[in-house]
Protein backbone atom coordinates (compact mmCIF):
# COMPACT_ATOMS: atom_id res chain seq x y z
CA UNK A 1 0.00 0.00 0.00
CA UNK A 2 1.38 3.55 -1.02
CA UNK A 3 2.74 5.67 2.02
CA UNK A 4 -0.22 8.68 2.48
CA UNK A 5 -0.42 10.97 5.81
CA UNK A 6 -2.44 10.26 8.41
CA UNK A 7 -4.20 13.27 8.95
CA UNK A 8 -4.19 17.04 6.54
CA UNK A 9 -5.48 20.57 7.23
CA UNK A 10 -6.76 20.56 3.79
CA UNK A 11 -7.49 17.92 1.00
CA UNK A 12 -6.73 19.82 -2.08
CA UNK A 13 -3.41 22.34 -2.42
CA UNK A 14 -2.06 24.02 -5.01
CA UNK A 15 1.11 23.05 -7.39
CA UNK A 16 3.45 25.44 -6.66
CA UNK A 17 6.69 25.87 -8.47
CA UNK A 18 9.13 22.40 -8.37
CA UNK A 19 12.32 23.86 -10.36
CA UNK A 20 14.63 23.88 -6.90
CA UNK A 21 17.41 22.86 -5.79
CA UNK A 22 17.49 21.17 -2.12
CA UNK A 23 18.87 22.97 0.78
CA UNK A 24 17.87 20.41 3.13
CA UNK A 25 18.29 16.75 3.60
CA UNK A 26 20.53 16.76 1.06
CA UNK A 27 23.19 14.84 3.09
CA UNK A 28 23.70 11.40 4.45
CA UNK A 29 22.89 11.97 7.90
CA UNK A 30 21.61 8.74 9.84
CA UNK A 31 22.39 5.87 7.48
CA UNK A 32 26.22 5.28 6.47
CA UNK A 33 25.21 5.56 2.38
CA UNK A 34 22.29 7.02 0.64
CA UNK A 35 20.39 7.26 -2.81
CA UNK A 36 20.49 10.83 -3.61
CA UNK A 37 18.15 12.29 -6.47
CA UNK A 38 19.80 14.54 -9.29
CA UNK A 39 16.93 16.18 -10.79
CA UNK A 40 13.28 17.62 -9.18
CA UNK A 41 9.91 16.02 -9.60
CA UNK A 42 6.88 14.78 -7.59
CA UNK A 43 7.63 11.22 -6.64
CA UNK A 44 4.53 9.43 -5.53
CA UNK A 45 4.16 7.48 -2.44
CA UNK A 46 3.40 4.14 -4.97
CA UNK A 47 6.99 4.47 -5.98
CA UNK A 48 8.66 5.23 -3.03
CA UNK A 49 7.02 2.15 -1.95
CA UNK A 50 7.87 0.39 -4.40
CA UNK A 51 11.97 1.56 -4.49
CA UNK A 52 11.71 0.53 -0.66
CA UNK A 53 10.61 -2.72 -1.58
CA UNK A 54 12.76 -3.60 -4.03
CA UNK A 55 15.82 -2.85 -1.76
CA UNK A 56 14.29 -4.20 0.88
CA UNK A 57 13.65 -7.82 -0.90
CA UNK A 58 17.00 -7.29 -1.82
CA UNK A 59 18.82 -7.28 1.97
CA UNK A 60 16.48 -9.33 3.41
CA UNK A 61 17.12 -9.24 6.70
CA UNK A 62 19.95 -7.19 6.73
CA UNK A 63 21.17 -3.69 7.41
CA UNK A 64 18.22 -0.90 8.06
CA UNK A 65 16.65 1.40 5.09
CA UNK A 66 15.35 4.76 6.46
CA UNK A 67 12.70 6.53 4.08
CA UNK A 68 13.99 10.50 4.03
CA UNK A 69 10.94 11.75 2.09
CA UNK A 70 7.37 11.55 2.78
CA UNK A 71 4.59 11.94 0.39
CA UNK A 72 2.41 15.08 1.90
CA UNK A 73 1.26 16.34 -1.27
CA UNK A 74 -2.15 16.00 -2.41
CA UNK A 75 -2.05 15.67 -6.11
CA UNK A 76 -5.71 16.37 -8.36
CA UNK A 77 -6.25 14.64 -11.59
CA UNK A 78 -9.80 14.88 -13.74
CA UNK A 79 -11.47 12.25 -14.90
CA UNK A 80 -11.11 11.20 -18.29
CA UNK A 81 -13.15 12.90 -20.61
CA UNK A 82 -14.17 15.35 -18.40
CA UNK A 83 -14.75 18.83 -19.36
CA UNK A 84 -12.23 21.63 -18.56
CA UNK A 85 -13.48 24.01 -15.45
CA UNK A 86 -16.13 23.21 -12.62
CA UNK A 87 -13.69 24.00 -10.08
CA UNK A 88 -10.43 21.85 -9.08
CA UNK A 89 -10.85 17.89 -9.11
CA UNK A 90 -10.35 15.26 -6.46
CA UNK A 91 -7.25 14.01 -5.18
CA UNK A 92 -6.04 11.73 -7.04
CA UNK A 93 -2.54 10.41 -5.61
CA UNK A 94 0.21 11.71 -2.73
CA UNK A 95 3.14 12.97 -3.69
CA UNK A 96 6.81 13.80 -2.11
CA UNK A 97 8.19 17.12 -3.37
CA UNK A 98 11.60 15.66 -4.05
CA UNK A 99 14.15 18.30 -5.36
CA UNK A 100 18.05 18.00 -6.87
CA UNK A 101 20.01 16.78 -4.28
CA UNK A 102 17.75 15.31 -2.11
CA UNK A 103 18.28 11.81 -0.02
CA UNK A 104 15.86 9.99 -0.55
CA UNK A 105 16.72 6.73 0.55
CA UNK A 106 19.78 5.76 3.47
CA UNK A 107 20.84 2.37 4.44
CA UNK A 108 22.41 1.44 7.86
CA UNK A 109 24.55 -2.10 8.78
CA UNK A 110 25.60 -3.10 5.42
CA UNK A 111 28.81 -3.25 2.86
CA UNK A 112 29.01 -0.55 0.51
CA UNK A 113 28.73 -3.26 -2.15
CA UNK A 114 25.60 -4.20 -1.09
CA UNK A 115 24.58 -0.77 -0.58
CA UNK A 116 25.06 -0.31 -4.00
CA UNK A 117 23.42 -2.82 -5.44
CA UNK A 118 20.10 -2.64 -3.06
CA UNK A 119 19.85 1.02 -4.03
CA UNK A 120 20.47 0.18 -7.85
CA UNK A 121 16.95 -1.57 -7.72
CA UNK A 122 15.19 1.04 -5.61
CA UNK A 123 17.04 3.66 -7.93
CA UNK A 124 14.74 1.37 -11.53
CA UNK A 125 11.38 2.85 -9.31
CA UNK A 126 12.08 6.39 -9.07
CA UNK A 127 11.18 8.69 -11.64
CA UNK A 128 13.94 10.47 -11.07
CA UNK A 129 17.75 10.01 -11.66
CA UNK A 130 19.50 9.01 -8.81
CA UNK A 131 23.39 8.62 -7.50
CA UNK A 132 25.00 6.87 -4.92
CA UNK A 133 26.32 8.71 -1.94
CA UNK A 134 28.14 7.99 0.95
CA UNK A 135 28.72 9.74 4.24
CA UNK A 136 30.97 12.61 4.86
CA UNK A 137 32.09 14.70 7.16
CA UNK A 138 30.98 18.46 7.03
CA UNK A 139 33.26 20.47 9.26
CA UNK B 1 49.14 18.44 13.42
CA UNK B 2 50.03 21.78 13.85
CA UNK B 3 53.63 20.98 13.10
CA UNK B 4 53.21 19.50 10.21
CA UNK B 5 50.49 21.88 9.32
CA UNK B 6 50.03 22.21 5.20
CA UNK B 7 50.75 25.69 3.49
CA UNK B 8 47.95 26.98 1.63
CA UNK B 9 48.93 29.57 -1.67
CA UNK B 10 46.55 32.30 -1.07
CA UNK B 11 46.28 35.43 -2.66
CA UNK B 12 43.84 38.55 -2.53
CA UNK B 13 40.53 37.98 -4.01
CA UNK B 14 40.11 41.55 -5.84
CA UNK B 15 36.33 41.24 -7.10
CA UNK B 16 34.07 39.42 -5.07
CA UNK B 17 30.10 38.29 -5.61
CA UNK B 18 28.54 35.08 -7.35
CA UNK B 19 29.42 35.56 -11.35
CA UNK B 20 33.23 36.21 -10.56
CA UNK B 21 33.51 33.18 -7.89
CA UNK B 22 32.61 31.21 -10.60
CA UNK B 23 34.94 32.13 -13.04
CA UNK B 24 37.65 32.20 -10.49
CA UNK B 25 35.83 28.66 -9.55
CA UNK B 26 36.59 27.82 -13.72
CA UNK B 27 40.51 29.04 -13.29
CA UNK B 28 40.79 26.19 -10.82
CA UNK B 29 40.65 28.51 -7.62
CA UNK B 30 39.01 28.22 -5.08
CA UNK B 31 37.16 31.56 -3.22
CA UNK B 32 37.79 31.82 0.35
CA UNK B 33 37.24 33.94 2.97
CA UNK B 34 39.85 34.94 6.31
CA UNK B 35 38.73 36.17 9.30
CA UNK B 36 38.84 36.53 13.18
CA UNK B 37 41.04 38.29 15.61
CA UNK B 38 39.66 41.48 15.81
CA UNK B 39 40.44 42.20 11.86
CA UNK B 40 38.40 42.70 8.98
CA UNK B 41 37.51 39.70 7.10
CA UNK B 42 39.18 39.29 3.44
CA UNK B 43 38.35 37.34 0.89
CA UNK B 44 41.38 35.56 -0.79
CA UNK B 45 41.88 33.03 -3.66
CA UNK B 46 43.13 29.43 -2.60
CA UNK B 47 44.46 27.17 -5.64
CA UNK B 48 41.95 24.73 -5.78
CA UNK B 49 43.63 21.37 -6.19
CA UNK B 50 46.17 20.83 -3.16
CA UNK B 51 43.40 22.97 -1.09
CA UNK B 52 41.07 20.38 -1.66
CA UNK B 53 42.89 17.55 -1.48
CA UNK B 54 44.30 18.37 2.06
CA UNK B 55 40.54 19.15 3.24
CA UNK B 56 39.19 15.79 2.21
CA UNK B 57 42.21 14.22 3.77
CA UNK B 58 40.59 15.62 7.02
CA UNK B 59 43.17 18.38 7.39
CA UNK B 60 41.94 21.52 9.63
CA UNK B 61 44.58 23.94 10.46
CA UNK B 62 46.87 25.36 8.07
CA UNK B 63 49.39 28.17 7.14
CA UNK B 64 48.62 30.76 4.78
CA UNK B 65 51.46 31.27 2.33
CA UNK B 66 50.52 35.00 0.63
CA UNK B 67 53.97 34.89 -1.59
CA UNK B 68 53.66 36.85 -4.40
CA UNK B 69 51.08 39.46 -3.21
CA UNK B 70 50.89 42.73 -4.72
CA UNK B 71 52.31 45.89 -2.30
CA UNK B 72 55.09 43.65 -0.78
CA UNK B 73 54.44 41.70 2.22
CA UNK B 74 50.84 40.74 3.10
CA UNK B 75 50.50 41.58 6.77
CA UNK B 76 48.28 37.67 6.77
CA UNK B 77 51.56 35.98 5.19
CA UNK B 78 52.07 32.72 7.76
CA UNK B 79 49.59 33.36 9.92
CA UNK B 80 48.02 30.04 10.86
CA UNK B 81 44.33 29.77 10.00
CA UNK B 82 41.76 27.08 11.39
CA UNK B 83 39.15 25.73 8.73
CA UNK B 84 35.49 26.97 10.18
CA UNK B 85 33.25 26.41 7.65
CA UNK B 86 32.24 24.68 4.10
CA UNK B 87 29.90 25.76 1.55
CA UNK B 88 28.89 22.76 -0.99
CA UNK B 89 27.28 22.52 -3.90
CA UNK B 90 23.45 21.68 -4.21
CA UNK B 91 24.28 18.06 -4.58
CA UNK B 92 26.84 18.23 -1.59
CA UNK B 93 29.73 16.98 -3.35
CA UNK B 94 31.64 19.38 -4.39
CA UNK B 95 33.34 22.76 -2.16
CA UNK B 96 32.08 26.10 -3.66
CA UNK B 97 33.96 28.21 -0.60
CA UNK B 98 35.49 27.76 2.56
CA UNK B 99 36.30 29.71 5.72
CA UNK B 100 38.57 29.93 7.68
CA UNK B 101 39.55 31.96 10.88
CA UNK B 102 42.52 33.32 12.15
CA UNK B 103 43.79 31.63 15.36
CA UNK B 104 47.07 31.05 17.43
CA UNK B 105 48.67 27.72 18.63
CA UNK B 106 48.15 28.18 22.11
CA UNK B 107 44.43 29.27 21.79
CA UNK B 108 41.57 27.22 22.64
CA UNK B 109 38.98 27.23 19.40
CA UNK B 110 35.99 25.09 19.00
CA UNK B 111 35.66 22.22 16.65
CA UNK B 112 34.25 19.39 15.02
CA UNK B 113 36.51 16.29 15.03
CA UNK B 114 35.08 12.48 13.56
CA UNK B 115 34.70 9.79 15.08
CA UNK B 116 36.52 6.40 14.33
CA UNK B 117 34.94 3.34 15.76
CA UNK B 118 37.53 0.60 16.03
CA UNK B 119 37.09 -3.10 17.37
CA UNK B 120 34.64 -5.79 16.10
CA UNK B 121 31.41 -5.12 18.94
CA UNK B 122 30.76 -8.79 20.31
CA UNK B 123 26.63 -7.90 19.76
CA UNK B 124 27.13 -7.75 15.62
CA UNK B 125 27.22 -11.54 16.24
CA UNK B 126 24.02 -12.10 16.83
CA UNK B 127 21.78 -12.74 13.86
CA UNK B 128 20.28 -9.24 12.53
CA UNK B 129 22.29 -7.20 14.42
CA UNK B 130 23.07 -3.51 12.88
CA UNK B 131 25.91 -0.88 14.04
CA UNK B 132 24.49 2.51 13.90
CA UNK B 133 26.15 5.33 14.54
CA UNK B 134 23.94 8.61 14.49
CA UNK B 135 26.47 11.09 15.77
CA UNK B 136 29.71 10.82 13.15
CA UNK B 137 31.65 13.46 14.83
CA UNK B 138 31.72 15.19 17.98
CA UNK B 139 32.25 19.05 18.91
CA UNK B 140 35.06 19.91 21.16
CA UNK B 141 37.13 22.99 22.46
CA UNK B 142 40.46 22.39 22.80
CA UNK B 143 44.08 24.03 22.09
CA UNK B 144 44.81 24.41 18.32
CA UNK B 145 47.74 22.46 19.00
CA UNK B 146 46.17 19.51 20.32
CA UNK B 147 43.58 19.39 17.91
CA UNK B 148 43.27 15.42 16.65
CA UNK B 149 43.01 14.31 13.50
CA UNK B 150 40.37 11.84 14.77
CA UNK B 151 38.69 10.84 18.08
CA UNK B 152 38.56 6.59 18.38
CA UNK B 153 35.93 5.00 19.84
CA UNK B 154 36.18 1.22 21.49
CA UNK B 155 33.13 -1.13 20.74
CA UNK B 156 34.68 -4.13 21.40
CA UNK B 157 32.57 -4.36 24.21
CA UNK B 158 28.99 -3.53 23.02
CA UNK B 159 26.37 -5.38 22.82
CA UNK B 160 22.75 -5.65 21.78
CA UNK B 161 20.54 -3.24 22.89
CA UNK B 162 23.48 -0.64 24.60
CA UNK B 163 24.46 2.19 23.28
CA UNK B 164 28.06 4.33 23.55
CA UNK B 165 27.03 8.40 24.58
CA UNK B 166 29.28 11.14 24.17
CA UNK B 167 30.25 12.02 27.43
CA UNK B 168 31.31 8.34 27.41
CA UNK B 169 33.37 9.00 24.43
CA UNK B 170 37.09 9.02 26.30
CA UNK B 171 39.04 12.00 24.73
CA UNK B 172 42.71 12.65 23.53
CA UNK B 173 43.96 14.86 26.53
CA UNK B 174 42.18 15.76 29.51
CA UNK B 175 42.10 20.33 28.64
CA UNK B 176 39.63 18.86 25.77
CA UNK B 177 35.89 19.78 26.55
CA UNK B 178 33.37 17.99 25.02
CA UNK B 179 30.43 21.04 23.07
CA UNK B 180 28.33 18.68 21.73
CA UNK B 181 25.47 16.84 23.91
CA UNK B 182 26.57 14.45 26.23
CA UNK B 183 23.34 12.19 25.53
CA UNK B 184 24.05 12.01 21.76
CA UNK B 185 24.59 8.39 20.78
CA UNK B 186 28.07 7.41 18.61
CA UNK B 187 27.32 3.93 18.57
CA UNK B 188 24.17 1.71 18.99
CA UNK B 189 23.74 -2.07 18.35
CA UNK B 190 19.95 -2.65 17.23
CA UNK B 191 18.01 -5.91 16.17
CA UNK B 192 16.42 -4.99 12.80
CA UNK B 193 12.82 -6.96 12.72
CA UNK B 194 10.93 -7.58 9.70
CA UNK B 195 7.77 -7.15 11.77
CA UNK B 196 8.24 -3.48 11.68
CA UNK B 197 7.95 -2.97 8.08
CA UNK B 198 4.59 -4.92 8.06
CA UNK B 199 3.65 -3.35 10.74
CA UNK B 200 4.31 0.24 9.04
CA UNK B 201 2.36 -0.85 5.89
CA UNK B 202 -0.39 -2.06 7.66
CA UNK B 203 -1.04 1.24 9.51
CA UNK B 204 -0.98 3.70 6.24
CA UNK B 205 -2.87 0.87 4.38
CA UNK B 206 -6.01 1.19 6.66
CA UNK B 207 -6.24 4.85 6.49
CA UNK B 208 -7.31 4.85 2.63
CA UNK B 209 -7.69 9.04 2.55
CA UNK B 210 -6.53 10.89 5.43
CA UNK B 211 -8.40 12.84 7.98
CA UNK B 212 -9.10 16.84 7.66
CA UNK B 213 -8.64 18.58 10.00
CA UNK B 214 -10.15 21.97 8.90
CA UNK B 215 -13.45 19.70 7.27
CA UNK B 216 -16.75 21.64 8.72
CA UNK B 217 -19.02 19.26 10.30
CA UNK B 218 -22.71 19.22 9.16
CA UNK B 219 -25.08 20.84 11.60
CA UNK B 220 -27.94 19.50 12.74
CA UNK B 221 -30.87 20.01 10.76
CA UNK B 222 -28.90 20.80 8.23
CA UNK B 223 -28.29 16.85 6.93
CA UNK B 224 -31.51 16.07 5.38
CA UNK B 225 -31.39 18.77 2.96
CA UNK B 226 -27.69 17.72 2.70
CA UNK B 227 -28.71 14.53 1.69
CA UNK B 228 -31.08 15.61 -0.96
CA UNK B 229 -28.67 17.72 -2.95
CA UNK B 230 -26.32 15.23 -2.68
CA UNK B 231 -28.82 13.26 -4.48
CA UNK B 232 -29.54 15.97 -7.41
CA UNK B 233 -25.97 15.23 -8.44
CA UNK B 234 -25.53 11.98 -9.40
CA UNK B 235 -22.02 12.12 -11.45
CA UNK B 236 -20.33 12.85 -8.01
CA UNK B 237 -16.83 11.44 -7.72
CA UNK B 238 -16.67 8.43 -4.95
CA UNK B 239 -13.56 10.61 -3.43
CA UNK B 240 -16.13 13.23 -1.76
CA UNK B 241 -17.28 11.32 1.25
CA UNK B 242 -15.44 13.19 3.87
CA UNK B 243 -17.05 16.39 3.14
Amino acid sequence: MALLPKRVKYRKEMRRIRDRKATKGNYVAFGDYGLQSTESLWVSGQQLEAGRIAAQHFLKREGKLIIRVFPDKPISKKPLETRMGTGKAEPDYWAARVKAGKILYEIAGVTEETAKRAFARAAAKMPVKCRFVGRQVRV
Amino acid sequence: MHEKAPVLQASDRERIGTRYCKRYRDAGQLPAVLYGHGQAPIPILLESRDTLAHIHKGEKVFRMNFAGAKGGKHKDDGQTVLLKDLQFDYLGSTIVHADFARVDLSERVRTRVPIHLVGEAKGLKQAGAILMHPTAELEIECMVSELPDFIEVDIADLDVGHSIAAAAVKLPSDSMKLITDSHAICAQIVIQLEVEVAEATTATGEAAEPEVITAKKPAEGEEGAKDAKAGAKDAKPAGDKKK
